[in-house]
């Protein structure tokens, strides 16, 4: 017991003094213990930058060591990075390394320690880390400024689709900071009372001049332009290529621009392994590399694209004498053009001494691609070029490539150029169309105008040969200009043999010949009906005879002025569909079908029409109303033309509007579109074109609507036509009574024919005295030549007419104005005329009217008697005074009538001494007539009120009229 | 010297492209009422935000709000339209000329920022300055006495260009407002000296202007315009 104590305080012993031996081994520093240990920050990289050294080495000493780096944020425990770095350390030296924070440098305290260790192979084991050093405090936020706010990192550069970490720092402990990126708010982590950090992900490209993130308070506001660049591209499509073996062009397609406002932009460089050069590139897509004069024939090139955050590089490998893009060759020229042929010439640039090269010809017409010949060529060459059409626009071009690498086709060079003309090689496709009139043919020729490629030039004319078969020596030219497409010829009715010609400066085509016969024919051919379809018409036909050399469609639309169209057939052909963009629906064409017989005369063989397209008509007839009846009315549209429709015409419905329930006979009730009920008639005859309405009632009306109907419907049912139904008996009465009328007027017309003439014969208003029975008396008693005072033996005295009007309201029957309106503005004057052989003391003697020129009376002169006239003193003198004037036409005057009936105009009996004067009819009898001038009577003079209805200007005349109103009163 | 004469021809061309009455190889125009006429139409032009301002705050993200608002005039940059209006007619044009160098500057400097209206501007700019010379050569040198060639002496000065890109912004920004707003200002003075040619009887008589003008015209053939910025006494 007491030797187990012994031995085990022996051995607690021992290993006390072991554990100080060790304690004293390892508290002793290590000879190689990082010193002098320096940390500094870059704000623009957010980077840490350490140095220090490890002294004891001796010279020339390297000891390979490995250091472990601690960084803590905020506080040294919390430690946030731990690294270990290696590197051969040798006397003296300074060590660097770097750390780049996520998180700004000026956002928190770092805190930095370092500590090292031996691991060199020379260095026996057992390796020992040294002591740490003490911790380094970095914090950044001591050299900032007196601003109340700040954001980091400052201008900071990253890739678009980076996460970026920022933090304001406040002066002062504040919960009202708000931050946003461009105008959306971010929220980020409060890491102490002053500093918040925000974590971006994924950042965008928004502008060129970066992306504004900013953060504000009330009173202050700071941000940081982030700055987001498209990530760089490696360069796509590298290749190089030279044109003279002399310089290289290098391409590429960049991709996307990296470029931003205020920092560098991604550049170019290339690189060639072989010769060790290196060249910048001045542009962002090419460089120009320069060829060695060594002849180097291979080259390995690398082009590295470089921005501030990224590098990327391709490289190719290739033998510059297979990478020759030669340059597009040069004078290129065209020589001996003719109508089908053409020469072209050219030029290459030498490649160096590699100048043998293949170059491709290519012949364009029309936009295609005609010939394409491969040639080889040193410097110059030409080529031919053959199977050219006539006046043809053609493009020729040439390219080049190595002949012997090909590598690229140079650039094409090319040429324009027109062959000439020559004569058209096709004759022109000629048709005809015949009309027999008057024992006569009307032949009209048409003709297509030839294609460009057979009339090998302008066509300029056309020459049509009449050849007279039945006298062979008859030969007639005419030549039509073009660009006429046909001609109109009368024949008479012998066989005519035609040839046409087209004619352009160079020649003549073949001629096309057609041959008129005598014999126009089968006319007797039906014409059949052909419905068309989406794809034209189909027709089809039974030879008639086996020799022919073809058939002939023609076809033609009902409007006369559509040209007439044909198709030439094979002989074999006994069907056709006639196709033509220029069928309409609606219009009807008509379809004759010839053969053409081996004399080349063509024979009518089949008429067809039909529509390519059937439509409802769209128009009514127009009905005319005929025979109408207190029971019927015909109804007639028989300028309603079939033909001209727009569809096969089968019959006619004549609606009725039913004045009953039931309708007429033979009518049946249908319902109209617009749902109104109608009575309908059918007429299924097209050409029946009238229709009578029966059965209807006397003294009403109707509305009738006559529309055709054809298999794809019937006319619009648009405006009925009313019809007014007589009464049953006045047609009866209209019968009787006019000619009961006719008969009655003319009665009366005999017998106011009567009348006069009894009148005249028995009591005429003024006897004749030539007429007068007494004459005839005396005749027969004394049987000498009567006698009657000559009118020249009396001197003559005056005329009166009077004119017995009613009241002021007469008025002129010409003029249609009452005398109460007629305003003379001369006195009226009545001339007494002196007979032809009067050779009394005056010739006239005229009387003023005093009814309208009282003024010129009281005057007591008459100042239109001519002044040469010497009237006699006596007749003046009685005339001349108003009193005298007076007593002489009370001592004439004769009333022969009496008066007229009130209103009426008439005749009066005219004295040669009557006068007007001035006072009511009433008071001529007072005073008895005087002894009289002249007894006896002249020649009357009949005056019609009407037609003597004096104006203005004729009271000038010598026979002037005086009109009186009796009913007027004198004044 | 040589070096000088493209210039004023270049600026002879400009104005002329921009249909103002060229003042150009030293002729300038006698009227002062068509100078004036001239220089408001200027002022008028340039007053407009659209010329300047509104394309800066869009390539640079400013017209968003938040940011937009904060771009407001630096007080003291330009002076206030009431400083304008105080000063002397010489000593106005001087200001108006001395500050006009100083945007030519700054437009310089942004000129990364604005490279398709900066040039533009500055063309417009060098024509007012052209106008306000010959203006200058209108007035009598002995009636006024010595002027400041800075009004609004009493604000504070213009703020340090900032450390750092945000700041720059809104600081061109502001500028670029502040400039607008002074063309705006010596639009209103100009205008008042359309509308009181009175005053501009009594100080400088619009024969006299015409007489100093017609004076000046044979010194000035065949010689350069002074030097920008330096008006005649």
């Amino acid at each position: 017991m007491a030797l187990f104590a012994v031995v085990q305080a022996a051995f607690l012993l021992t290993l006390l003094s072991f554990r100080t031996y060790q304690s004293e081994v390892l508290s002793e520093p290590l000879p190689w213990t990082p010193e002098s240990l320096e940390v500094s920050i870059n704000s623009a990289q957010q980077c840490l930058y350490l140095q220090w050294r490890v002294h004891n080495l001796t010279h020339h000493q390297e000891l390979k060591m490995v250091f472990q780096i601690e960084i803590s944020r905020i506080e040294t425990s919390n430690v946030i990075w731990v690294e270990n770095y290696s590197i051969p350390v040798t006397w003296n030296q300074v060590l660097h390394w770097s750390w780049e924070s996520k998180l700004p440098l000026e956002c928190v305290t770092h805190f930095v320690r370092i500590r090292s260790l031996v691991a060199d192979a020379s260095i026996p084991e057992p390796r020992f880390w040294s002591n740490w050093s003490s911790w380094e405090e970095v914090d950044a936020q001591k050299s900032l400024g007196q601003d109340p706010l700040f954001v980091f990192p400052k201008d900071k550069l990253v890739e678009e689709g980076s996460n970026v970490t920022i933090c304001y720092v406040s002066r002062s402990p504040e919960s009202n900071i708000s931050c946003a990126m461009e105008d959306v708010p971010i929220h980020g982590k409060r890491l102490s009372p002053n500093v918040s950090v925000f974590i971006l992900n994924d950042v965008r490209f928004i502008r060129e001049t970066g992306t504004n993130i900013y953060c504000l308070n009330p009173s202050n506001m700071s941000g940081i332009i982030l700055y987001v660049s498209k990530v760089l591209e490696e360069p796509k499509d590298f290749s190089c290529e030279t044109q003279d073996l002399k310089s290289l062009n290098c391409t590429w397609d960049p991709g996307h621009d990296t470029t931003l406002r205020h920092q560098s932009s991604q550049r170019y460089t290339l690189f060639e392994s072989f010769s060790g050069k290196t060249k910048l590139c001045e542009h962002k897509k090419w460089c120009h590399w320069q060829v060695a004069p060594d002849s180097q024939e291979t080259y390995n090139l690398t082009l590295t694209a470089e921005n501030q955050l990224r590098r990327r590089s391709v490289s190719i490998l290739f033998n510059l004498t297979h990478r020759v893009h030669p340059m597009k060759p040069f004078n290129v020229f065209l020589k001996s053009i003719s109508a089908t042929n053409a020469t072209m010439t050219w030029k290459v640039h030498p490649v160096g001494n590699y100048s043998t090269l293949l170059c491709q010809v290519a012949l364009h017409g029309e936009g295609k691609v005609i010939q394409q010949h491969n040639v080889s060529v040193k410097v110059k060459s030409q080529y031919f070029l053959s199977e050219l059409e006539p006046v043809t626009e053609y493009v020729t071009r040439v390219r080049c490539a190595a002949a012997n690498h090909f590598w690229k086709w140079s650039e094409w060079i090319g040429q324009t150029f027109t062959t000439l003309e020559a004569a058209p090689s096709e004759a022109p496709d000629v048709w005809r169309n015949v009309k027999s009139v008057l024992g006569s043919h009307i032949v009209t020729l048409f003709w297509r105008p030839l294609s460009k490629s057979h009339a090998h030039g302008k066509i300029l004319f056309y020459n049509v040969v009449i050849e007279n078969l039945d006298k062979p020596s008859s030969v007639k030219l005419l030549s039509i200009p073009a660009p006429a497409n046909g001609t109109e010829l009368t024949l008479d009715q012998c066989s005519y043999q035609i040839h046409v010609t087209a004619n352009n400066s160079v020649g003549t085509s073949p001629a096309s010949i057609i041959v008129i016969s005598r014999d126009p024919g089968n006319k007797n051919v039906e014409e059949g009906r052909i419905q068309g379809t989406e794809d034209g018409f189909s027709l089809s036909w039974k030879p008639q005879s086996g020799d022919v050399i073809g058939y002939v469609v023609d076809w033609y639309p009902q409007d006369p002025r559509c040209q007439l169209q044909w198709k030439n057939l094979d002989p074999n052909t006994t069907s056709t569909v006639i196709r033509s963009d220029a069928f309409r629906p609606g219009i009807r064409y008509n379809f004759r079908i010839y053969e053409i017989s081996t004399e080349r005369i063509a024979y009518l063989l089949e008429k067809k029409t039909g529509y390519a397209q059937e439509l409802a008509p769209s128009e009514n007839p127009q009905v005319a109303v005929s025979n109408l009846t207190s029971h019927s009315f015909s109804l007639s549209w028989k300028d309603y033309s079939t033909d001209s429709q727009s569809s096969f015409i089968q019959g006619y419905h004549v609606y009725l509007k039913p004045k009953e329930e039931q309708c007429h006979p033979g009518f049946e009730k249908v319902v109209l579109s617009d749902d109104s009920v109608c009575c309908q008639y059918k007429i299924d005859n097209p050409e029946q074109k009238t229709f009578v309405v029966e059965n209807l009632q006397p003294e009403s009306f109707y509305e009738f609507l006559v529309t055709p109907y054809t298999s794809v419907g019937e006319g619009p049912h648009d405006a009925f036509t009313k019809v007014t139904i007589p009464d049953e008996y006045s047609h009866v009465l209209i019968r009787i009574i006019l000619p009961m009328i006719f008969c009655l007027l003319l009665l009366m017309v005999l017998c106011y024919l009567t009348s006069q003439w009894m009148k005249e014969k028995c009591y005429p208003d003024i006897p004749d005295p030539y007429k007068s029975s007494v004459l005839s008396l005396i005749k027969y008693k004394e049987n000498h030549h009567p006698t009657i005072m000559n009118v020249n033996d009396c001197v003559p005295d005056a005329i009166e007419v009077v004119n017995k009007l009613e009241g002021s309201k007469i008025q002129f029957l010409g003029a249609r104005k009452s005398l109460t309106e007629m305003e003379f503005t001369k006195p009226a004057y009545l001339y007494l005329l002196p007979t032809e052989n009067y050779s009394g003391p005056g010739p006239c003697i005229c009387f003023e009217n005093f009814t309208y020129n009282q003024a010129a009376s009281d005057s007591g002169s008459c100042g239109h008697v001519p002044v040469l006239l010497k009237t006699p003193p006596s007749q003046l003198a009685l005339l001349t005074s108003p009193e005298n004037l007076l007593k002489t036409l009370e001592q004439n005057y004769v009333n022969s009538s009496g008066g007229s009936p009130a209103g009426e105009t008439s005749l009066n009996y005219v004295s040669q001494l009557a006068s007007h004067m001035s006072g009511d009819k009433d008071s001529l009898p007072t005073n008895p007539p005087g002894p009289a001038l002249c007894s006896e009577y002249r020649t009357q003079m009949a005056v019609s009120l009407g037609l003597a209805s004096p104006s203005p200007s004729e009271n000038s005349s010598l026979s002037s009229v005086t009109l009186l109103d009796q009913g007027e009163p004198r004044r | 010297m040589r070096a000088q004469l493209p210039r004023r021809v270049l600026l002879s061309l400009v104005l002329r492209l921009l249909f103002l009455k060229p003042v150009v190889t030293g002729s300038c125009s006698g009227d002062d009422q068509e100078l004036l006429k001239q220089l408001q139409r200027q002022t008028d032009f340039m007053q407009d935000t659209s010329r300047l301002l509104d394309p800066y705050m869009h390539a640079q993200g400013l017209d968003v709000p938040g940011l937009k608002e904060h771009c407001q005039e630096h007080p003291g940059v330009f002076p206030r339209e009431n400083a304008l209006h105080g000063l002397s007619r010489r000593g106005f044009l001087q200001t108006l000329n001395a500050k006009l160098g100083h945007v030519l500057h700054r437009l310089t400097i942004l000129q990364q920022d604005l490279p398709k209206v900066q040039l533009t501007v500055k063309r417009y700019i060098y024509g007012i300055r052209n106008n306000i010379y010959c203006l200058a050569q209108l007035l009598p040198g002995s009636s006024e006495t010595a002027e400041p060639t800075q009004a609004g002496t009493e604000d504070s000065p213009p703020p340090p260009p900032a450390s750092d890109t945000f700041q720059r912004k809104l600081q061109g920004c502001q500028f670029l407002r502040g400039y607008h707003r002074f063309m705006h200002s010596v639009g209103q003075v100009f205008h008042k000296w359309r509308e009181s040619p009175s005053r501009s009887r009594r100080h400088s008589p619009h024969r006299a202007l015409r007489k100093g003008a017609y004076r000046m015209q044979p010194s000035m053939r065949g010689k350069r315009l002074m030097p920008r910025g330096q008006l005649p006494q």
